[in-house]
């Protein structure tokens, strides 16, 4: 039984913070986000900005693997996409002559549309094929979504190999061209859609996702639409990615088709995994080890070679044994990730001194 | 028309090579309902071992020169009398090669038993009697560790291998076209057809082939029929690396050892799930149809197009007969 968190009210139980460690992780990340442009240094900028995307995007796999509980190892092609159509639509609303100053609210929804649409296209296998079938069919989907990019006859669009240049975001006249500038609105972005996926889980379509995952065939029985809930889920979370995906493109100055391959849909199941599935802050938690673990290898073989090529070489390898001794050791040790090591502690905590664990 | 029956036949011998991968992903998936995303990886464990032991070591200091070069003096003396690109000349090439050949094939098919055990152990036997979700996954991580170990070990890329076979040209002519196929290749094929009808046989006739088909059905009823299911288990990955390891040594005598081998394993993957999950005849006429489509693909398109074909295919496949092929449909109960 959990203890010392009595609720006297249905509204405070119904609350999205719905007690006393949440409010505070919540506001002091909150209030840790908005000072630090003004005193991280660049370099901290730059990490926190890639967790930042890495969180947004991871926030939509969670939805399609960890709440509706379908199996898909395809959404490094949705980031992709919502890379590509930023720099192509800037070029589209250039050619109508539309100033720049609004070229983000229309950039911005109109990607998160095309990749809705291609989330549903690719979601549609879901219908038939379950489990496994459905992880190799949107496996195949991120490769031929690659492959589409990288074509010769595409590249007047694409760029193919070489990618893309692509534009700064001017939001109504301010121009968010420093990293700082751009920090601020991936954390804006990023609480906003932590926020609206945590509410998605108090209404209607949230439970038919969590009753599909429990079993698709019960749920069906008791009048959830498999077809309507399925697509949706993949829709929903195919536009996390494609937002996770135009900040990446605005973020960086160029994007390649390499960026979006095998192994960033990889990283997005490690970083759920590791940080647990189904439950709101497993992406936070996942995010942050996904992101500092090359920072941290980086600095450890700093330290060990101080520069040295040949050491030097070996981190990229390291780097990946250890993603992938991270997903193993997760799934041996503890399959619920590490929110489910932070609720044992706070549970502790509040038991405390009376019994433990 | 003679053009068309080059590429099939290209395409065919690649399709028979599939085939022998993919047996090892439905040996394990048989035993174990494991699907094995990392089988690329272990593949391309097995042509860097068989680099290794017929490159590596045959080329250091400290090995017998027969090993690198097998040289004695009747072949020599054979050798100077042929003109050039004879076919006996190939054969007498392949002859001097032939010791550090069989150390590479002996070598990588016990390194990757080694493996592949290994990964049983460690990996899936823990997990025995919880969910395959789990499992899968793990070979999912199992991608990322196994890619970074190679990358700390093997440091080459693109290196070439020594073909397991007298790489004799042989020329026919069809249709007025000529058509060009290459002993080696041929030999693949054999090598592959040979292992892939053998390991059926195995599974259909021997005491142990019954013992993995009764896993397959249900492993608590063949626990207690008296079989060792966690043995099965390892036979399977056991059987399956080392099919992967001479798998692995073909393919690198074709394009040379690369990273880019264990990204072949997913479109093998795609190939199994069109053929159905658990049927080795429906693995087999997928094995076949990609590698012909493939090589279609690379004719009217080019190359490139040949990459993607296996996964349009599952696509296609699995939107209409969600099963693959010739899979068994799963009963599911409430």
């Amino acid at each position: 039984m959990i203890t010392g968190d009595l609720k006297a009210t249905y509204a405070a139980d119904e609350r999205v913070l719905n007690n006393g460690y949440k409010q505070a992780f919540v506001l002091a990340m909150a209030a840790l986000c908005a000072l630090m442009p003004f005193i991280a240094n660049d370099y901290i900028i730059l990490v926190a900005s890639q967790m930042g995307i890495m969180l947004i995007a991871v926030v939509g796999v969670n939805v399609v693997i960890g709440y509706t509980g379908l199996l898909s190892l395809g959404h490094a092609a949705f980031m992709a996409i919502g890379a590509y159509s930023v720099p192509i639509l800037h070029r589209l609303m250039d050619n109508i002559g539309l100033p720049d100053g609004i070229m983000p609210f229309i950039a911005i929804p109109g990607a998160i549309a095309i990749s809705a649409i291609v989330g549903i296209i690719v979601g549609l296998p879901s219908l038939r094929v379950k489990g496994l079938y459905l992880a190799v069919a949107t496996l195949s989907a991120n490769f031929i979504i690659i492959f589409l990019i990288e074509l010769e006859a595409l590249a007047p669009w694409t760029g193919g190999l070489v990618g893309l240049n692509t534009p700064d975001p001017n939001i109504l006249g301010w121009v968010f061209d420093t990293q700082r500038e751009m920090f601020a609105l991936i954390a804006a972005l990023a609480f906003v859609t932590i926020l609206a996926i945590q509410n998605l889980f108090r209404t209607r379509v949230g439970r038919a996702f969590i009753a599909i995952r429990e079993r698709d065939y019960s749920a069906e029985i008791l009048g959830i639409s498999l077809f309507r809930y399925k697509l949706m889920s993949f829709a929903i979370s195919a536009a996390c990615c494609r937002l996770a995906g135009a900040l990446f493109a605005y973020f960086y100055a160029r994007i390649l088709p390499e960026q979006f391959e095998l192994a960033l849909s990889l990283q997005l199941v490690a970083a759920l995994i590791v940080g647990g599935m189904g439950r709101t802050m497993g992406p936070v938690f996942g995010v942050m080890i996904i992101v500092m673990v090359p920072e941290v290898l980086k600095f450890t073989f700093g330290m060990v070679a101080g520069g040295a090529a040949e050491v030097a070489q070996l981190r990229a390898p390291v780097q990946e044994i250890v993603f992938g001794l991270l997903i193993i050791f997760f799934l041996m040790f503890e399959p619920l990730g590490i929110n489910q090591l932070v609720d044992r502690g706070i549970r502790a905590l509040n038991r405390w001194p009376f019994a433990r664990g | 028309m003679g053009e068309f029956i080059q590429f099939t036949l290209n395409g065919l011998m690649s399709g028979a090579i599939y085939a022998l991968i993919a047996v090892g992903i439905v040996s394990v998936f048989k035993a174990t309902k494991v699907v094995n995303f990392a089988h690329g990886y272990i593949i391309m464990f097995g042509a860097y071992f068989y680099f290794t032991f017929s490159v590596i070591v045959p080329g250091a200091a400290w090995a017998p020169d027969w090993l690198q070069s097998w040289e004695p003096a009747w072949m020599v003396a054979m050798k100077a009398d042929l003109p050039m690109f004879s076919p006996m000349g190939a054969v007498l090439d392949w002859l001097s090669n032939l010791p550090r050949i069989i150390l590479g094939l002996a070598g990588a098919v016990i390194c990757n038993a080694l493996l592949g055990l290994l990964i049983e152990r460690t990996l899936m036997r823990p997990l025995i009697g919880q969910s395959t979700f789990a499992m899968i996954m793990i070979t999912v991580g199992l991608i990322s560790v196994l890619s970074g170990t190679k990358g700390l070990i093997w440091t080459a890329d693109a290196e070439f291998v020594p073909h397991i076979a007298p790489n004799t040209p042989i020329r026919l002519n069809l249709f007025d076209t000529p058509i060009f196929l290459f002993g080696a290749d041929l030999v693949n094929v054999a090598v592959a057809l040979l292992l892939f009808g053998a390991i059926v046989a195995m599974v259909r006739y021997t005491k142990s082939g019954v013992a993995i088909r009764a896993t397959a059905e249900d492993q608590s009823t063949a626990y207690s029929m008296g079989i060792s299911v966690p043995r099965v288990f390892s036979r399977a990955w056991v059987l399956a690396a080392t099919t992967g390891a001479i798998a692995g040594a073909i393919l690198a005598t074709r394009n040379g050892v690369s990273p880019s081998l264990g990204l072949f394993g997913f479109s093998v993957l795609a190939i199994v799930l069109m053929g159905g999950l658990d049927s080795y005849v429906g693995v087999f006429i997928a094995a076949l149809t990609v590698g012909f489509l493939e090589a279609m693909a690379q004719w009217q398109f080019g190359g490139e197009f040949a990459e993607v074909v296996p996964y349009i295919a599952v696509l296609v496949v699995i939107l209409i007969r969600p099963h693959g092929l010739f899979g068994q449909k799963e009963v599911e109960r409430i």
